[in-house]
Parts: C-alpha cells; structure tokens; sequence
C-alpha cells in the first residue's frame, strides 16, 4: 500500500477520545435503494443507490477507489427478448457470490428546498458523516449474468451492499499536478477522484484521460458532445469538476487516435515545461495491459502513480485470499507476508491491501 | 416467548454452546470475520490451514463461480507457523468458542511439527487434520485418498498432538468416504470432519483453456449440500455411530435448514464454509433458525436430533 495517509485523516487529525464501538457492523451488509438506473449508451449503465443510516454513515467516509459488494443473485433478470444475443447463454447462469465495484460519485442526498430557484442544479457537498442520506453512483457495463440482473433494477427496489471496502486513491504531500487516467471500465473510481480532488484539494491541477478500444466503449454519458469538446471539457463526467479531459480511442473513433499511454506522452511533451514530476502524480484504473504501460511510463519519467488493480474475488474482505496481486516484498521495511526473504515477491490481497497499490509495488 | 432451548452439543469431550462452526479457509484467522459478526457467538472455529513455513500460495485465478457453488484454488496461502503464533494466535485467545487449528502440509514430518509447535498452546482446542485439500502438489488430497496413509498420519500426528483433539478432515474424491473414515478412527482420531471440497474443473470456451492458473480447484457451496449430507449420513451409519467419535459436517450450508439436515443426517455440529464470503455474518442467523426449528417442533435440545433421520 502506498505510505500516504488517506486524504481525510492527513486533513483531520484523529480525536483523543476512544473510538466509539457502533452498534451496527460499520461494512455492513447494508440495505440501499436504488434511486436511478439510467442507461448511458451501448452496454452502459449509471446506478444510483441511496443509503439511509447506518448506511449512510458508512459509505458517507468512502474514498474514491474503495469498492463495495454487492448481493445480485435475488434480481431477476430481463424478458426473454431484452436479453442480447450473446448473453443469452450466460444469462441462465445462477449467481452466488457478491459482485465487487467501485463508485463514480458518492455525495449527501440533496433535497430540493423551497427556495432554491427552478434548474438550478445543486453542488456536490463535503459528505460528513451523521447526517442525511447519501446517494452513491456506480457506473457498470453489461457483460454477464449479473450486470444483465442489474439492468431491471427500478426507482425504490433494495439491493443488499457490504462495503466501502479497501484502500482508494491517496494524495501524497506536495503533490499540485493530478494525471487522471482511466481505461474502458477503469473509469469510475476516477470519475469520484475528481469530485474528492475539488472538494478536499481544491488548488489541485488535474486532467483526465480516457482510453478506449472505441468511441462505443467509452462509459460516458453522451461521449462526443462537441460542444463541451469546443470549451476544452469534453468528458462531462469530469468536466462538471472543471477538469478538462482528453480522449483517446485505438481505433481514432474518437480523440486521439491510439493507446491512452500515448495520448499522455503527446500531452506531457507538449506541456514539458511546465510540468515538475516530483509535484506531478498519476492516478490510473483499466486493464492490466494499459496498467502495465502506465506504470512503464511513470517510472521512466519519475512520476509517482497511484493504480487501482482488479483480480477475481469471492468475498471481498480478505477471507478468501483469491484476489492475489503479486507484488515487490518491501526491503528492510516490514514482515512482506508468505516469504521472509527481503527481495523476494510477495502476494498481497486486492481487496485488504488494494485494490489501490503504488505503481512500484506490483510485478507486472 | 420463545421456550428455553438447550442448544449445546458435546463434541468429543467439548463443550459447545452451540453447533454452529466457521469452516476452515472461509473465515482467515478470525480478525476480518470480527468486522460482521460477534465471533464469540460460534459453537467452534477453525483457521486456515497453517503450515511449517510459509506459503504464498498459487497463481491467479484462484477462484471461478459456477451454478449454485465455487472453485477455488488457493494452494493453502498462510503465514507460516512462527508469524501464525505471534502475530495471530494473540486474537484467537479473545474467543470464548472452541478454536481449532487447520495443520497441512507436505509430509508427515511436516504436519507433526506443527502439531508440536502448537499443542502448548491453550487457547487451541484441537487440530484439524488437512489431508484433503486438492490444490496443491504434495500432500493435501494424496494422504487422504490412501487409508493406509490416513491411519498412518493421523495416529503420527496423534502422538505429537498431547491432550489436544485430533479431527481429520476426510475428501469426498474417493470411492467410498466410509473407508478413509474407519481409516482415520483406527489411526486414532477424536472426531471427523466432512466433507472438504471435490476436485473439478472450469474451462473458458474461448481460449480453450482452464480458468483456474491451478488448471483444478475445489468445488464448494449449495451445489455439494446433497452429497455431503448422503457422505455424512453413510459415516455416520458405518463408522461413529454408538461410538464417541463426532462428525462435523459441512458442505454447501447455507441456511439453518441446510445445517438440520447435516445435523438428523449425523453430524453432532456442522460448518459453514462458502456462504460466509457472500454472507459474512450468515452463521448467526443459522444458529437463530436452529433456535427456531427447535421451537416450532418441540424439541428441547438440539442434540436430540443427531442421527434422527429415520
């Protein structure tokens, strides 16, 4: 795991008092209502879920990266004919275990008040914990038997989460330069990374990148509004952060064409003299393929990155041990887990250690 | 009002609160489980397998989910026993249920030392014997299939193990689990348990190969219930009835039904494996449903329905 504090308690310093034992289990399982289930394009979708209480209070503390499980196997699925043809086979599957994922946006439920002018959309509040109820966004793609599940879920229907699980995004002291950087799916916990960058590090310069194979497999809502283009924010998702972004597509079906590493290396030659590594970071989510290449790029350029891995897991919560992420034993610092020579690899867990690692730690 | 039942059970000399277990390598060293649930609510807990020296366990994929279950392939990943004493053991002494200590290893010299690294310690109850586990390339499942093997481990480890019980953890992938069992009895077992995971096989049809990077893992969940409570039912009627040696019986519980079943099939507790990763504090409600059983069919005592099925 990466030495940073967790931004939040590198702000508020722990208090002196004993930590009060809650009477509910502070991960869960929680009951949250899904509040919205709106389809993006292609086989994307955007889930809102409401947490009330003790819910509330846990996820209200998620940081961007932490992930959730999430009990599917109750939901039914589609009709017959909504069922695309590819997955019609997969669809007949039974599903057992929970299915991991991360958020895109977790903020206080904000209720409209009387005089609040009509349209005026309100702004993502600091969530602290206590109070109201918090509604956090999941962005998923429908690519087997579970997420097919998740397409019926409607306005009020409840759906059983264990979570926020495991260790997000940090920013380490110094840091003035974010480089967000997302493949396909790895979208989401980046998408929460710029709503915590604004409220928490508001003087943070930060950028995105999104990569895909094509402009279809970009998880974006409207993807290619030219006009949000034309001012410089083209991605929505993080230009409501006033971050601006830059596309990259393998095929050039959108933005730049060819891998997102490229688009990057584009983009840091020609702002070279401007940017200071050690003040930049890189924070990354996708395939392990373009993690292999970010993390290449990032040690060639001195830049620290922060990535966010993804492996198969049962449970989530360190009771299996199948979600291993082979890593660099530290040297000289700690006991590295399963092996006690100090420069042999290790497994560490993704879902207790992770799923966020420092870039230098994984054995790509 | 709900009547006063009797939940506890006698197990091989034990004292159990009640017959609800954690089953080994579903539930770490105790510390995550703690996070969902009152741990000290258990009738009895098992960690995952420790063994001589530390092993990073296998390749990834270690696990795929099938209809109605799970394969895993772990390769017994743990601390080793040294880190197992300091670092673990520490939080185990906080439970107030029988903790027993899954031992694998490679040979049987190998599972001896960790019996007698172990055996001093009081907060242990007892060992579970490993020799079941199908995932790795030495030991494990090869001792378990051989009942000369079975005999012959269990009553070495049984020697090394002093006033500590000895439960021998027997695999389904034989012929017939009646015979390992006697096996294990005559090596000198205090209890069984069964039955650990069936060897299987996931294949991804577009590249043509097995998911799993152990090419094989262990098939576990709702999928095996009804061959497992047929394997302890056949134990049961073959080798520890009458006698005073214990089943404990798992295999895809994950309802207090479920748990019944096991219990009239034979088992005098019974174990609760896959359903904790998707239900971490599921074991609480199955001793609550047991409760509830028991009540709504007037039965003051839950041991009166070991072997009760007619």
């Amino acid at each position: 795991m990466t030495e940073g504090q967790p931004v939040q308690q590198a702000q508020t310093p722990a208090p002196a008092t004993p930590p009060i034992v809650p009477s509910y289990n502070p991960k869960g399982p929680f009951e949250a209502t899904v509040v919205f289930n709106k389809p993006l394009h292609q086989k994307f979708y955007r889930l809102g879920l409401q947490f009330a209480g003790p819910g509330a209070e846990a996820f209200a503390k998620t940081r961007p990266g932490q992930f959730a499980q999430f009990d599917l196997s109750n939901i039914a699925l589609p009709p017959a004919d909504a069922i695309p043809e590819e997955l019609k086979d997969e669809s007949a599957r039974q599903i057992l275990l929970r299915r991991p994922f991360s958020f895109a946006r977790v903020a206080k439920e904000v209720i409209p008040s009387a005089h609040s002018a009509p349209g005026q959309t309100a702004h993502p509040k600091p969530v602290s914990s206590g109070v109201g109820k918090i509604i956090a966004e999941v962005v998923y793609c429908v690519l087997g038997p579970a997420t097919l599940r998740m397409t019926t879920l409607v306005k009020g229907n409840p759906i059983n989460v264990i979570g926020p699980l495991g260790n997000g995004f940090t920013v380490p002291a110094g840091k003035k330069r974010a480089l967000l950087v997302a493949g396909g799916m790895g979208s989401p916990p980046l998408e929460h990374l710029a709503q915590v960058l604004t409220l928490e590090h508001p003087t943070m310069d930060a950028i995105a990148f999104a990569g895909a194979k094509t402009k279809e497999d970009l998880p974006f809502d409207r993807p290619l509004d030219n006009l949000s283009r034309e001012i410089g924010f083209w991605l929505k998702e993080f230009g409501r952060y006033s971050i601006s972004s830059f596309v990259a597509t393998d095929d050039g079906s959108a933005g730049f064409k060819g891998f997102v590493s490229a688009c990057i290396l584009d983009w840091l030659s020609q702002n070279a003299l401007s940017f200071n590594p050690a003040e930049a970071i890189i924070y990354a989510c996708g395939p392990r393929s373009m993690l292999t290449t970010i993390a290449k790029l990032a040690r060639d350029k001195k830049i620290d990155c922060q990535i966010s891995m993804e492996e198969m897991m049962a449970c989530g919560i360190g009771l299996c041990q199948s979600c291993a992420v082979k890593c660099v034993a530290p040297v000289g610092g700690g006991i590295p887990a399963g092996d006690k020579s100090p420069t042999a690899e290790t497994y560490k867990l993704c879902c207790k250690d992770g799923p966020v690692f420092d870039a230098k730690e994984i054995v790509f | 009002m709900e009547n006063q039942i009797d939940m506890s059970v006698e197990f091989a000399g034990l004292k159990l609160a009640n017959p609800v277990w954690t089953a080994s390598g579903t539930c770490g060293y105790a510390d995550e489980l703690g996070e969902f649930m009152d741990v000290s609510k258990l009738g009895g807990f098992i960690t995952k397998s420790v063994t001589i020296k530390p092993r990073q366990g296998n390749p990834t994929p270690r696990i795929v989910e099938t209809d109605n279950g799970m394969l895993n392939a772990i390769g017994l990943a743990n601390v080793g026993v040294d880190e197992f004493i300091a670092e673990k053991l520490p939080a185990l002494e906080k439970m107030s249920c029988a903790v027993f200590v899954n031992i694998a290893g490679e040979t049987i010299e190998d599972y001896v030392a960790v019996a007698q690294r172990l055996c001093e310690q009081k907060v242990i109850a007892g060992f579970e014997l490993n020799i079941s586990c199908p995932n790795v390339k030495q030991g494990g499942i090869t001792f378990g299939t051989q009942p000369a093997l079975v005999k012959e481990i269990t009553s070495a480890v049984k020697s090394a193990c002093g006033s500590k019980m000895l439960m021998v953890k027997l695999t389904p992938s034989v012929t017939d689990i009646a015979v390992t069992a006697k096996a294990a009895v005559e090596g000198g077992a205090d209890a069984l348990s069964l039955i650990n995971t069936f060897t299987a096989m996931v294949i991804d049809i577009e590249t043509r190969k097995p998911v799993l990077a152990n090419r094989t893992g262990g098939l576990s969940g709702p999928a095996i219930k009804p061959i497992a409570v047929y394997m302890v039912n056949k134990v049961f009627n073959e080798v520890t009835k009458g006698t005073q040696i214990p089943i404990l019986g798992m295999g895809g519980i994950r309802t207090a039904s479920d748990a019944i079943e096991f219990i009239l099939a034979g088992a005098t507790a019974v174990a609760v494996g896959t359903s904790n990763f998707v239900e971490p504090n599921c074991t609480v409600k199955i001793i609550d449903g047991i409760h509830k059983y028991c009540d709504n069919h007037g039965v003051v005592a839950v041991r009166d329905l070991i072997g009760k099925v007619e």
